[in-house]
């Protein structure tokens, strides 16, 4: 009859540190593939919005400044993405990348939760556009 | 008369014993954390428990008879204060003693358990009545043994007042020539505190928590009070009787912290026993060895001889 | 003098649950007379919701049913769709498949050990397992991305490759794990207390359970010796085939030692599979649109069979999909071999049969009287309409 069975496990953790890992003062480093934030790197897309498709969450929305000279904004929304990576394999240019840095998503107020790609000029015509209309939904 | 009131309230009764229990019972978590490889809790979190439970909002269900529900805390609290009286706690001699106040200490420790399963019998849920059921059931399973236990000491002492009896065990630590009766009163005082393995009265998993299910706030604080008082009550007198006395408050601290580590140790090891495997337990382990502990102090004691 | 009827509600919210199901039994002191069930509170409308998505965003969609299973869904609804789309992943692919839902089952098994001694009281167990699980868990996430919803799988094939470190690794987490699986095989077979709670409660006879339909490490531990990886190979297990463990006593002890030592098959399993991955692609091309026809996919969850029904009309999202869980042909048998057993055994034997509630969500009718009732989608959606205008 034995009993317990435990104790040299027990015993063994009187003298070893906590397994516990004390985020946030301790931050274990993340693995390369981690699946983080969504980055978009506008230079390559031709705009087949083949990511946009079969996103689950609807989370991406492609904006067109000027189709010809393919200069599109993003719009990325952080609350809705999945982390799936769908749109990453999906597209074909390699523009898509999911951050294993930028996986702190937390946020206060929803404002960073929605994020524009693009180049700067793009992003900043977007937002001046919303703030002359400021009404986003007509967009 | 002022001396009196101080010690009675603040030291070394009344506040000083409930700023010891939780302190005893954040060593007791932090213990049982440290042997399950993880961190435990912070200094203040009992401290911190109950202050949140005195100010949450005190719900009494339907149909329950209000004041008896309010007075039961009250009573189970007063009761474990009281049974402190007698105690040699921190070391210093009791309070107040007379002949026989054993007794009384040891019915005043079990107070509290008999307002838990009336409380638990008064609040008409499910989960309540099955909790006070299981209480009850184990008073009546630990209960003898330990008193055995307790007596035995008194035994070889010849009187039963504490104080007497702690005077007798100093020399000696009684732990070793009563090994059987030391363990059945240190397993005992955890059926008490309804320790693991012999907490299925508030068996979490099972009936949510037992007979304190529909206290909230303040009549939920002032029960877990008087657990924790109940804790240093329990460990103060097994240490009087079995390690050789309390006369200091540094003596206090180092054996109340060892037989602290003894019971978080076999807390830790030890899986859930239903509850009719403990009653199982105490009436046939249990009694036995605590009769052959008696048995043979009758004999080393020229009574059969 | 008529006996005193005690119902004990177990749920939908009850600190032995991990997720909302609801149980009635009746009592008479601490030993039960009679149980009842009743499911349906983690309903989300997964199955109509697949209509309204195409096959692609489904994948995702479906993978998250279950938290703890979630890759197997995944996998299930893969090997389906491919076989209506008449295409074959490759077969490094479908190795990969393979070592993603074995690491899955390590998961799984480690989870319930740790919630099972929980249930029973041992919290020390608890803990450890928990901590052990945090190995593979790791493994996972180094290989996958994540840590759950793994999101290994697309249609066609899978996302990622598998890398000599992270085989390496893969490698050094399993031989850590094996030596704790085999401690937690000592303790769970030899421990007096936990024994106490676990041997002779809840005993299921091979035919009880070849009646009741239960499938899994609840069946073949009654000695039933069903596995679909052996049976029916699907992946790549018709490459890697482990052992079908069984145990002929049929209570909780055998529940635990199946599933303990289906962790150390699975080992074994997981080192033959790296040691010979076979080289090639990792996808192949999918149709967008899938040929019509009908399909099912059965697969081995960590729970037991986990079986899929998919049917195309031809377009781009799927006309209907059904789901069984392997949750839900063992409930059954939990609410039977209640009867004569103490209230305390309830939560361990719920536990014994690993439920996952969130997987079971299909919608439940409660009947009462003999009539039986056929709900059209437009039906049920009236009836809700109604219900809630009739509560305002």
């Amino acid at each position: 009859m034995k009993i317990a069975m435990m104790l040299r496990d027990v015993l063994r953790s009187l003298f070893r540190k906590p397994v516990t890992e004390l985020y946030p003062a301790q931050r274990q480093p993340t693995p390369v593939q981690l699946r983080g934030k969504l980055h978009w790197n506008p230079e390559k897309c031709t705009g087949c919005c083949l990511c946009i498709k079969d996103c689950p969450c609807d989370a991406l929305e492609l904006i067109t400044i000027d189709k010809a000279n393919k200069r599109f904004v993003m719009r990325y929304d952080v609350g809705r993405c999945t982390f799936c990576a769908q749109c990453v394999q999906n597209c074909r240019f390699n523009c898509l990348g999911m951050s294993s840095e930028d996986w702190e998503l937390a946020a206060t107020d929803k404002a960073p939760f929605t994020i524009y790609y693009g180049r700067e000029e793009d992003v900043q015509s977007i937002l001046d556009c919303f703030a002359e209309t400021g009404d986003r939904a007509e967009e | 008369m002022l001396g009196q009131l101080f010690a009675l309230l603040i030291f070394p009764a009344g506040l000083f014993v409930l700023v010891n229990g939780l302190v005893y019972h954040w060593i007791s978590r932090k213990l049982v954390a440290r042997l399950q490889n993880r961190v435990g809790p912070r200094w203040f979190q009992p401290v911190a428990d109950i202050v949140k439970l005195l100010a949450n909002e005190e719900i009494i269900p339907a149909g329950v008879n209000a004041r008896l529900f309010a007075a039961l805390p009250v009573v189970a609290l007063a009761g474990a204060l009281t049974a402190m009286l007698y105690l040699p706690i921190a070391g210093l001699p009791p309070l107040h003693n007379f002949p026989g106040d054993l007794i009384v200490t040891v019915y005043l420790l079990s107070l509290l358990t008999l307002c838990t399963g009336l409380a638990g019998a008064i609040s008409k849920g499910r989960f309540s009545v099955i909790g006070a059921t299981r209480v009850l059931t184990q008073l009546f399973s630990y209960e003898a043994p330990f008193l055995l236990a307790l007596l035995g000491p008194a035994f070889v002492a010849g009187s039963w007042q504490i104080d007497e009896i702690m005077a007798h065990a100093s020399g000696q630590w009684l732990m070793l020539t009563q090994p059987i009766g030391f363990i059945v009163a240190l397993i005992g005082l955890m059926g008490k505190l309804e320790i693991t393995p012999f907490d299925a009265p508030e068996a979490e998993t099972e009936i949510v928590a037992g007979a304190l299910t529909e206290y909230s706030g303040r009549g939920l604080a002032l029960f877990l009070l008087g657990r924790e008082v109940e804790l240093v009550g329990g460990l103060t007198l097994i240490a009087a009787f079995y390690l050789g006395g309390l006369h200091n408050p540094l003596d206090y601290v180092v054996k109340t912290l060892l037989l602290l580590l003894g019971v978080a140790g076999i807390q830790t090891v030890m899986a859930r026993l239903r509850i009719d495997q403990t009653v199982g337990l105490w009436w046939r382990y249990g009694a036995l060895l605590a009769l052959v502990q008696w048995l043979a102090l009758l004999v080393s004691q020229g009574v059969f001889v | 003098m008529p006996e005193e009827r005690f119902s004990i509600p177990i749920g939908p919210q009850h600190p032995a649950l991990k997720e909302p199901g609801h149980f009635v039994f009746t009592v008479d002191g601490e030993v039960v007379t009679g149980a009842s069930v009743r499911l349906g509170y983690a309903h989300r409308g997964i199955e109509k919701a697949t209509e309204g998505r195409n096959w692609v965003q489904n994948l995702y969609l479906l993978e998250r049913i279950c938290g703890i299973c979630s890759h197997i869904h995944a996998t299930a609804y893969c090997l389906g769709v491919e076989k209506l789309a008449g295409v074959t992943a490759p077969p490094r692919a479908q190795a990969i498949r393979v070592l993603v839902a074995e690491l899955e089952r390590i998961h799984s098994h480690l989870l319930w050990l740790g919630v099972a001694a929980h249930q029973a009281g041992f919290d020390t167990l608890f803990m450890y397992s928990w901590r052990d699980r945090e190995t593979v868990m790791e493994m996972l996430e180094r290989l996958t991305g994540n840590r759950v919803n793994y999101s290994a799988n697309i249609l066609g094939g899978v996302k990622f490759d598998v890398t000599e470190p992270a085989m390496d690794a893969i490698r050094h987490g399993l031989r850590f794990l094996e030596e704790r699986t085999s401690h937690y095989v000592d303790v769970v077979r030899e421990d007096r207390l936990f024994l106490q709670r676990t041997e002779g409660v809840g005993v299921m006879t091979r035919a009880q359970a070849e009646r009741l339909g239960v499938t899994g490490p609840t069946a073949r531990a009654s000695g039933v010796p069903r596995d679909l990886r052996v049976d029916a190979p699907y992946a790549a297990y018709g490459d890697y085939t482990p052992r079908i463990v069984t145990e002929t006593a049929g209570d909780l002890k055998a529940r635990f030692i199946v599933r303990l030592n289906e962790l150390s098959e699975t080992y074994q399993l997981i080192r033959t599979l790296l040691d010979n991955l076979p080289e090639g692609e990792l996808k192949t091309r999918m149709p967008r649109r899938i040929a019509a026809g009908e399909t099912i996919s059965r697969v081995e969850a960590p729970r037991g069979e986990l079986f899929y029904f998919i049917k195309s009309e031809g377009g781009e999202q799927p006309a209907r999909i059904k789901v069984r869980t392997p949750t839900l042909s063992n409930m059954d048998s939990v609410v039977r071999l209640a009867i004569g057993h103490q209230l305390a055994d309830m939560p361990m034997l719920l536990a014994g049969i690993d439920p996952c509630f969130s997987c079971n969500d299909r919608l439940t009718t409660v009947q009462t009287g003999d009539e039986t009732r056929l709900w059209t989608w437009e039906a049920l959606r009236q009836y809700g309409i109604d219900y809630y205008r009739e509560k305002v």
